[in-house]
């Protein structure tokens, strides 16, 4: 006679063990990143190369920490031969991988162009003071991600998508700040130039947290982002010329 | 969704006043793959042993329900009819161990009335080569069958079922007593075989049911748990009983 599996399920295997031992992996290259976007941001800010050294100097162990996570996911699958649940895991935490990888480059990258001092952030205090905002709904993201992904919250996950578009608008705006900036104080073309780059950077990290949030309501319910979050409809931009004549679209 | 070749229409089967499975309604599509899924005594080996009655051949059995082959109800029909067209293939090889290969496969164009010599043997050609037996065996179709490994004794097995001819081939575990390269000779073979028939085949290797079926069917305790196609099975199953079997989590 077969046992009850209801009255079995949940029970402690080797299974469980080794994905709570994924997840576990999964988090510590989570916490890594998110300490690279910290302390990228932080060393651009304040022009302190010492700190933007220091986050440079952990860019070899991001990518061994993603190379290990990567062998582990793959041997599991390979091993264990995973169906449902134990499947949809072990294929979004590979996943999962890649985008926290990423989270950390993008700390690295702003590290990377941090250049010596504070300049310009009186004279660009708004945009300044706007950077600084994307970097606390950024990293506050990312946390939700992670725990997220470690509590197997759903919904937690799925509030990811609303920051998001806040963050969106915010890199917009920025842009625009930037622009404005660079008609009114052309002397700060470079730190306008860096600044650019940092909301794009922002931008991408809360792209990849919600990816993060995406895979995690997968692995969690089976469901596919475009089965709860129906994709936009395609939009044209449309590129003004001085003319404003000549329009054309993109992806 | 494939037309559909065979329809179980809520199909009960006993051994005595026993049911061994109950109420099972179900729909095999049409030259496609479909496995048979379950726990030991789930009642897989006897429900298709109801799709070419050959259950009721037991003492004390008998079955509730219908088996519509193309709008025929199969319980209707004289059996030996139906046998021709639904053959089977048994777990273990059984080939008529006093006959030689060509014999073998000849038995069935004997058993259904006369052929011309040239006849039988295109047609045991033709079976052979459909069994992925032929290049192995034509220098030597004289020889006993039981000179034959067992992974060709059993696509022995299949050529014989298809010298009759049949629409449907149900296959009962035919890779259980085989090792894993005869094993995947028979599961390459059964996905050429479903371009022209509609294979039912019952394992308890899942991992054989996601390599060669299109849809399967879980079954528990008599009962059908879930039907659907593989992939979403393996993947995403909607039942907590097929997700428990699946990932191992039975006891």
């Amino acid at each position: 006679m077969n046992p009850d599996p209801l009255a079995v399920t949940g029970v402690p295997r080797g299974y469980d063990l080794l994905i709570r031992h994924l997840k576990e992996r999964a988090m510590k290259l989570g916490e890594f990143a998110l300490a690279m976007v910290h302390d990228g941001w932080r060393a651009f800010d304040e022009g302190d190369l010492t700190a933007a050294q220091d986050v440079l100097d952990r860019a070899a162990q991001l990518d061994q920490m993603d190379e290990d996570m990567e062998h582990a996911s793959i041997a599991f699958l390979v091993l264990r031969q995973p169906t449902a649940i134990d499947l949809r895991t072990a294929a979004a935490l590979l996943k999962i991988t890649t985008h926290l990888d990423r989270m950390g480059r993008l700390g690295f990258d702003m590290a990377r162009i941090t250049t010596s001092g504070t300049n310009g952030q009186k004279e660009l205090a708004e945009l300044h003071g706007l950077l600084q905002q994307m970097d606390e709904v950024v990293e506050t993201m990312v946390r939700q991600s992670l725990d997220a992904l470690g509590g197997d919250q759903v919904e937690l996950a799925r509030e990811l998508f609303q920051r998001d578009d806040a963050v969106d608008r915010m890199h917009r705006d920025a842009n625009r700040m930037i622009v404005e900036s660079l008609e009114e104080h052309p002397e700060m073309a470079p730190r306008l130039a860096s600044d650019l780059l940092v909301a794009r950077h922002f931008e991408r990290i809360a792209d990849n947290a919600c990816k993060v949030g995406e895979k995690t309501i997968y692995a969690l319910t089976g469901q596919r982002r475009s089965e709860y979050l129906p994709r936009h409809p395609f939009r044209p931009y449309v590129l003004e010329t001085p003319t404003n004549q000549t329009t054309r679209s993109r992806k | 969704m494939a037309p559909v070749k065979l329809v179980v229409d809520h199909l009960t089967a006993y051994y005595g006043a026993k049911p061994a499975i109950s109420d099972i309604s179900l729909q095999f599509p049409d030259r496609k793959v479909t496995a048979i899924i379950g726990p030991s005594g789930c009642g897989k080996s006897t429900l298709i042993r109801c799709l070419n009655r050959l259950h009721e051949t037991q003492s004390n059995a008998h079955v509730e329900g219908q088996v519509i082959l193309d709008n025929e109800d199969i319980y209707a029909l004289d059996p030996v009819r139906v046998r021709r067209r639904i053959g089977m293939v048994f777990q273990k090889p059984n080939p008529f161990v006093t006959m030689s290969i060509y014999d073998n496969v000849s038995a069935a164009m004997r058993f259904n009335g006369h052929h011309s010599r040239d006849e039988t043997d295109k047609a045991v050609i033709r079976s052979l080569q459909q069994a992925a037996l032929w290049d192995e065996v034509k220098d030597r179709v004289d020889s006993p069958a039981t000179s034959l490994s067992g992974g060709q004794q059993q696509r022995l097995c299949i050529a014989r079922a298809l010298a009759a001819n049949p629409e449907v081939l149900l296959m009962d575990e035919p890779c259980s007593a085989l090792d894993p390269i005869a094993t995947s000779k028979i599961e390459e073979l059964v996905g050429q075989l479903k371009n022209d028939y509609t294979v039912i085949i019952v394992t308890h290797n899942m991992q054989q049911a996601a390599r060669v079926a299109d849809f399967t069917a879980f079954l528990y305790l008599g009962k059908l748990i879930e039907f659907g196609a593989t992939e979403d099975l393996f993947e995403r199953p909607q039942q907590t009983l097929t997700e428990s079997y699946i990932t191992g989590r039975f006891g």
